[in-house]
């Protein structure tokens, strides 16, 4: 397994090391630094394997940090990939949503503490989030406050109950005034469009995520309106594999707090509440210059469902030989990076009675060649209250006396929306 | 307030104001003291000066301090390991504790602190919590087991561990269990017995915990589950049934380890409907990797490979999942690429090869070649797709890029050669895009089409003597290509040819360095002066077909590294024990201690290292390159026709021997696998950053010593990556500068031979030298009777002078990284040689002491490697096994005997001549003399 572990600033300094096996020395990061920055130098990420004489270096990038695990004999790389993927989404949850090195910096105490708690000799091993937390009191600044004013510190010194049994995920004795539970369906649109509109790949990645606040050992069944159309499906521990397998009927104890109770993916949808025409072509000749004429709309049946599509961003590779625009956008702002040459246009919320364009011309550096290819247009965009796979929870019956205060939200989101123009 | 000022102490006298809060009363001020102890360790400032006052804070009921405290220790125990002493009565106080928490806390630290005296005091508290009431000390301890093996394994073997974690196999809490499955798991991989196997009595016990364990737990126990072969269909599908709900886990490593059961399991059920079942179940899960990160999908992706090519149905009809997105990384484009060429059929093609089309359009190089390429394959795999496959390649010529055409010229040859007399029609558009080709292997691919159709091409030798007029500014594989082109065009249009096929066998025969191509051309125009028919036969004779086997691996590795799905092995595609072999070795303790003492040297890796290593890795990543430009159709068998002649088939990507692997993207990868095959290679001990270094060779003057010759020779022999050469010094001692060298050896006992006559070094001037390495090769004539001494002759080439001289030949230089032998076939082997080959010699030890450890890794280092050792009281016996280049194995028992200081060496072989030296070099090798 591991042998160690380390984190990388993005300036390729060590923020923290860890070691299972004996020291193992530092110079190892160097070098993985240096494949870092050569795979940085050649516009490519670095692989998430890196084969050395003696280590296997396997790296997740992260967008301020790298995590970074040694091994020194054979072991499942996705196995290490997941947990260091895992190590990520805990300091997260303890430390906030964007770790820079300076987090890992302020934490450092919380850092090993955590790392000493989810590991022991290279394998993972309790990476529950709510034993985590009985275990280890995330900082805040209340608790900093209570630990400096009381004295008492942020660990825990009894076991927390339940831990070790069947039922992880649960201590017993929780206990709330007010019984709520609330579910989030968000799905994600990954799809390929050619310039015509035309579908070359699509699937909808799915997620529910719940946020419980249930006393006792609540047992829940959750019903869908059409459980078929899920193509896989999968869940959090908790979830009762049997009883889906058989009914279709989602029963489970649930963690406290916050969880992702399932994630599924459904293949075959071939109608997006939005489109894009890209039309971008390169003329020939002395004075190359390249017409871009963009339009993003919302399809006819939008308004009928009265659906909104905020937050739409297009991203527009243009070549690296693109020396200036000559743009204009009837709705929202645009500007184009100069040196990765990448144009994002903010479009904001589509609105009703109009249909954002973007069209003018972009001139090429004088002299190179006319671009291959024209570039392909990403999109984001988000619609809340609208879940495009058309699941919805059915009923929910909790096994409980009281009568918990429900609440289901549904986001429709662009995952990997690719238009090729 | 955060801990980031714990990191703001760079004021003078930092250490002692450390000294003094750290022996402050107040807890507060201790805890915060220990971790700006912890901070400066951090940031790499030693602390070490401060163990003991740290060490003095170990005594509390603070939880927070105590741990705090207990990793600091972890860390610096191992520079202090006599001090570290000083804290074992606290963890033994401390594993006795009432507080669970704290009884596991101490074995933990305990056992990560890897010093030989704290082990023994591990023992009693290891014991005793591993039958903890509490599963959480329980499984802590599972743990401990293996890091303790990892240190001492005798201790844990003596001491009974591994029975005891046996029986927490059947422990009533899963994550116990769980533990104990990862723990053995580990210990079984580096131990020489097998101290983990599942039977019908655990396995029941497994299955029963992986319904409740934690994600991690439940991969240790599927990958544990893989050691056991069903006994029949039913028992099987049983394992199978249950082990199927973990498809449905949202943890990728789960799902990767449940596909490897089943895959295994499957084998054994006899019902075709029950896996089919199956295989519909591992479908969308496989899928759904591939929407997670892009570490994730890559990592899926390379298993997927193995999946498909072993069950296809699985995936059939998933191709749309593995287009590429504009903005997948190029390491996972690459991989979608391979697994679309791989489900493509008749059915798909279409739309497959619009994908390609667009793929070839991109930004990326690379991808787009391989896109291209992957449009040829297409055809060559796919019969009835060939006429589309050429059209879009032929639009893809139309573009006019230049790297496009390239490749497209490349991959159309290979088409040619599948599909004979019937694309010929296109000819003409490419002969439109000569000019654009600069890249050697384009060139030849147009110069192979323009020979291979000379006749139906009106201006082919117009277009043939363009090439020829900058023949000597070619790289060789265009050399090659062109002289037998040249050949092939006289062969069917004399006329046109005559003259030109003199100008290019001049050319390769008399003013050519390379033996290749002089040879090759030697051979063509003794055919062409002897007898033109025949030449016409072997030259014009019908080609072998090709097909693509490109990504296919060889079934036996398949099927083993479908057992190994989700493991190094699978990414790699390489043989699990690759990867093994890495940790497991007889001297691993000896290893690691000397590893220890090597990092106690500062923290900085030697830069020139470092930089070797680099260029190494570059040159590596070329030549891998070059390898997947090559392709990769294999020839189907050749016939054994006088077809030796179109051997240049090979230099255009014909044969190339496939190594599966193209596409990988590890740079180490070949060293990787030279490395493995020589564990104790002195590189295991190089203190940095994992790179390997070849030992500094001492090289011995073997001519002109005393400077009275106009030349000076030192070198010596070594074997480095499985690789014998002749490393040599050259110092010009004469009056002018001298250029090219040859180097020749007279027939020797070893058959050996420079692989390349020439050296490759330049010219060097009045009184410098220069450093040249020779490549050995060992298959030329042997000559009797045994004699190391090899008389050389060195020739300075253009003054043809000539040096004679003698060097001895290591026999330790022809022994093999792959001579060691597992226990049954060297017992069979000992029995198979005649009583009559075996002899006995006595060696004194010259040594202080008898360090049998020492001795035997020194014969490691050569390739003689231990198979067993037996102790008896004052004897230690060790069997090992070595092989020759020429495979002879060489038997040996060596039996220490500890107190007179000698070493009884008895050996059988089938080749006994060779003894008296080899007997020689061990008594040197022990004395360590070489």
């Amino acid at each position: 397994m591991l042998s160690s572990f380390f984190i990388l600033a993005d300036s390729g300094d060590i923020l923290i090391e860890k070691h299972w096996r004996g020291l193992m020395n530092r110079s190892i990061c160097e070098y993985f630094w240096d494949q870092v920055s050569q795979s940085k130098q050649n516009g490519s990420s670095i692989p998430p394997i890196i084969s050395t004489p003696k280590y296997y270096l396997i790296n997740i990038q992260k967008q301020h940090i790298y995590l970074l695990g040694v091994c020194q004999s054979e072991v499942s790389p996705l196995l290490v990939v997941d947990f260091l993927q895992r190590i990520y989404e805990t300091f997260e949850e303890y430390f906030g949503r964007t770790i820079t090195s300076v987090t890992i910096k302020e934490n450092f105490v919380h850092v090993y503490q955590l790392l000493d708690e989810m590991t022991d000799n290279g394998f993972p091993f309790t990476t529950e989030l709510n034993f985590l937390k009985e275990m280890i009191k995330p900082p805040g600044v209340l608790s900093n406050v209570i630990s400096s004013v009381t004295g008492t510190s942020n660990i825990t010194d009894i076991l927390p109950n339940g831990s070790l049994g069947a039922i992880q995920w649960r201590k017993t004795g929780i206990k709330y005034t007010q019984n709520k539970i609330f579910f989030d369906i968000i799905e994600e649109i990954d799809c390929i469009l050619d310039s015509n509109g035309y579908i070359v790949s699509s699937e909808i990645n799915g997620e529910i995520l719940c946020h419980c606040n249930l006393s006792g050992m609540p047992d829940l069944t959750m019903t869908f309106n059409n459980p078929r159309m899920l193509d896989d499906v999968s869940f959090h521990p908790c979830v009762r594999y049997s009883r889906w397998e058989n009914d279709r009927v989602l029963s489970f104890i649930p963690p406290d707090g916050n969880f992702k109770l399932l994630t599924y993916r459904v293949k075959g949808i071939n109608q997006f509440p939005i489109y894009v025409k890209p039309q971008i072509s390169y003329s020939e000749g002395s004075s190359s210059m390249g017409r871009v004429n963009v339009t993003i709309g919302a399809k006819g049946y939008n308004v009928q469902n009265k659906l909104s599509i905020e937050d739409v961003v297009a991203t527009i590779p243009f070549s690296k030989t693109t020396s200036s625009t000559n743009l204009t956008a009837n709705i929202g702002s645009f500007g184009m990076d100069e040196q990765t040459k990448i144009l994002k246009w903010n479009i904001g919320k589509i609105p009703k009675e109009k249909t954002p364009f973007l069209n003018g011309s972009v001139s090429l550096i004088a002299g190179s060649m006319t671009p291959e290819s024209t570039p392909s247009i990403m999109l984001q965009f988000k619609i809340p209250q609208y879940a495009i796979s058309g699941l919805t929870i059915d009923s929910l019956a909790c096994s409980e006396r009281y009568k918990p205060f429900k609440g289901v939200k549904c986001t429709t989101k662009a995952g990997k929306f690719q238009v090729r123009s | 307030m955060s801990d980031s000022k714990y990191f703001q102490t760079t004021k003078k006298g930092e250490i002692h104001e450390l000294k003094e809060e750290l022996l402050s009363q107040r807890e507060d001020k201790k805890k915060e003291a220990v971790k700006k102890v912890i901070a400066a360790m951090t940031v790499g400032k030693d602390v070490s000066m401060l163990f003991t006052h740290v060490l003095n804070c170990m005594q509390t009921h603070n939880l927070e301090l105590k741990k705090l405290v207990y990793l600091y220790v972890m860390n610096y125990a191992k520079n202090h390991p006599d001090r570290a002493i000083l804290a074992v009565n606290t963890f033994q106080k401390d594993a006795s504790d009432p507080n669970p928490l704290i009884r596991a806390l101490a074995v933990r630290t305990m056992g990560c602190i890897r010093v030989d005296n704290i082990t023994e005091h591990l023992c009693e508290p290891l014991r005793h919590a591993l039958k903890d009431q509490d599963p959480y000390v329980r499984k802590t301890a599972a743990v401990c087991v293996a890091k303790l093996y990892d240190v001492n394994p005798e201790l844990v073997e003596n001491q009974g561990f591994l029975n005891i974690l046996n029986d927490l196999l059947g422990d009533s809490n899963p994550m116990v269990v769980a533990n104990a499955v990862a723990s053995l798991t580990e210990i079984d991989e580096v131990s020489k017995k097998e101290v983990f196997r599942i039977h019908s009595g655990n396995l029941n016990k497994l299955l029963a915990a992986l319904n409740e364990c934690t994600e991690w737990g439940q991969v240790f126990i599927l990958n544990s589950l893989c050691k056991y072969t069903p006994r029949d269909s039913q028992e099987a599908e049983n394992v199978c049934e249950r082990v199927a709900p973990r498809l449905q886990h949202a943890n990728s490593a789960v799902v990767l380890s449940a596909v490897k059961v089943l895959m295994k399991y499957m084998n054994s059920i006899n019902n075709n409907d029950v896996i089919r079942l199956f295989c519909k179940k591992m479908a969308p899960p496989l899928v759904t990797l591939l929407s997670k990160e892009p570490e994730i999908q890559f990592l899926g992706l390379r298993n997927i490979n193995l999946i498909v090519q072993k069950r296809p149905e699985i995936l059939q009809y998933e191709m749309k999942v593995f287009f590429c997105k504009y903005n997948d990384p190029i390491y996972v484009k690459m991989e979608k690429l391979e697994i679309m060429i791989m489900l493509a059929n008749e059915k798909n093609i279409e739309e497959v090869l619009l994908e390609f089309k667009e793929y070839a359009t991109e930004i990326d190089v690379e991808f787009v070649r391989k896109a291209v390429r992957a449009i040829g394959r297409c055809a060559i795999k796919i019969d009835r797709a060939s006429e589309r496959c050429i059209q879009v390649l032929l639009d893809l010529i139309q573009t006019k890029v230049n790297y496009v055409v390239q490749e497209a010229i490349i991959v159309i040859k290979d088409i040619f050669r599948k599909y004979p007399n019937k694309y010929e029609g296109i000819i003409a558009t490419l002969c439109a895009n000569l000019e654009s080709l600069d890249e050697p292997e384009a060139k030849a691919s147009m110069i192979w089409i323009i020979g291979e159709y000379a006749e139906r091409i009106d201006n082919a030798h117009e277009l043939l003597n363009s090439f020829l007029e900058g023949f000597k500014d070619e790289n060789s594989q265009v050399q090659l290509q062109l002289l037998t082109s040249i050949v092939k065009l006289f062969l069917k249009r004399p006329k046109d040819a005559q003259q030109m096929v003199q100008t290019v066998l001049n050319l390769s025969t008399q003013e050519s360095d390379n033996p290749d191509l002089r040879d090759r051309g030697f051979v063509y125009w003794r055919l062409l002066s002897t007898d033109f028919e025949a030449a016409k036969a072997v030259v014009l004779s019908e080609k072998p077909l090709i097909t693509d086997t490109t990504s296919h691996l060889d079934e036996s590795l398949l099927n083993e590294l479908i057992l190994n799905i989700s493991t190094l092995a699978s990414v790699y595609h390489k043989p699990p024990e690759t990867f093994v072999t890495k940790l497991k070795g007889l001297n691993k303790r000896g290893l690691r201690n000397k590893e220890e003492e090597d990092e106690d040297e500062p923290d900085y890796v030697d830069d020139d290292n470092m930089n070797n290593q680099q260029q190494g890795g570059q040159q590596q990543q070329q030549q891998q390159y070059q390898q997947q430009q090559q392709g990769g159709y294999q020839q189907q068998q050749q016939p054994k026709s006088g077809n030796l002649i179109d051997l240049d088939l090979s230099d255009l990507g014909g044969a190339l021997p496939n190594t599966n692997n193209n596409n990988m993207y590890s740079p180490q990868q070949q060293q990787q696998q030279q490395f493995n095959g020589n564990p104790n290679d002195i590189s295991f001990l190089g203190g940095g950053g994992g790179v390997e270094v070849q030992a500094p060779v001492n090289k011995v003057v073997v001519f002109g010593g005393d400077r009275s010759q106009a030349i000076q020779i030192s070198g010596a022999f070594t074997r480095f990556q499985g690789r014998i050469n002749l490393e040599m010094n050259l110092l010009n001692t004469s009056q002018q500068a001298m250029s090219k060298f040859k180097i020749q050896f007279y027939q020797n006992s070893f058959g050996i031979s420079p692989a390349d006559q020439i050296l490759s070094c330049g010219a060097i001037e009045v009184g410098q030298s220069t450093d040249v390495t020779i490549p050995i090769s060992c298959n030329g004539q042997i000559s009797n009777p045994l004699n190391p001494v090899i008389d050389m002759a060195m020739m300075v080439l253009p003054s043809q002078e000539r040096f004679y001289f003698k060097m001895n030949f290591p026999l330790l230089c022809l022994l093999t990284e792959t001579g060691r032998l597992d226990r049954e076939s060297y017992l069979s082997m000992w029995k198979s040689i005649p009583e009559s080959n075996e002899r006995s010699v006595e060696i004194q030890v010259r040594l202080p002491h008898v360090d049998v450890d020492s001795i035997l890794r020194r014969l490691n280092s050569k390739n003689i490697f231990e198979i067993v050792r037996k102790k008896a009281p004052n004897q230690e016996i060790s069997f090992l096994s070595c092989k020759t280049e020429s495979s002879v194995y060489v038997l040996v028992e060596l039996a220490f005997n500890i107190s007179t200081n000698t070493c009884r060496c008895s050996s059988k072989t089938t080749s006994p001549d060779i003894m008296p030296l080899f007997e020689h070099n061990l008594n040197l090798l022990i004395n360590n003399q070489i």
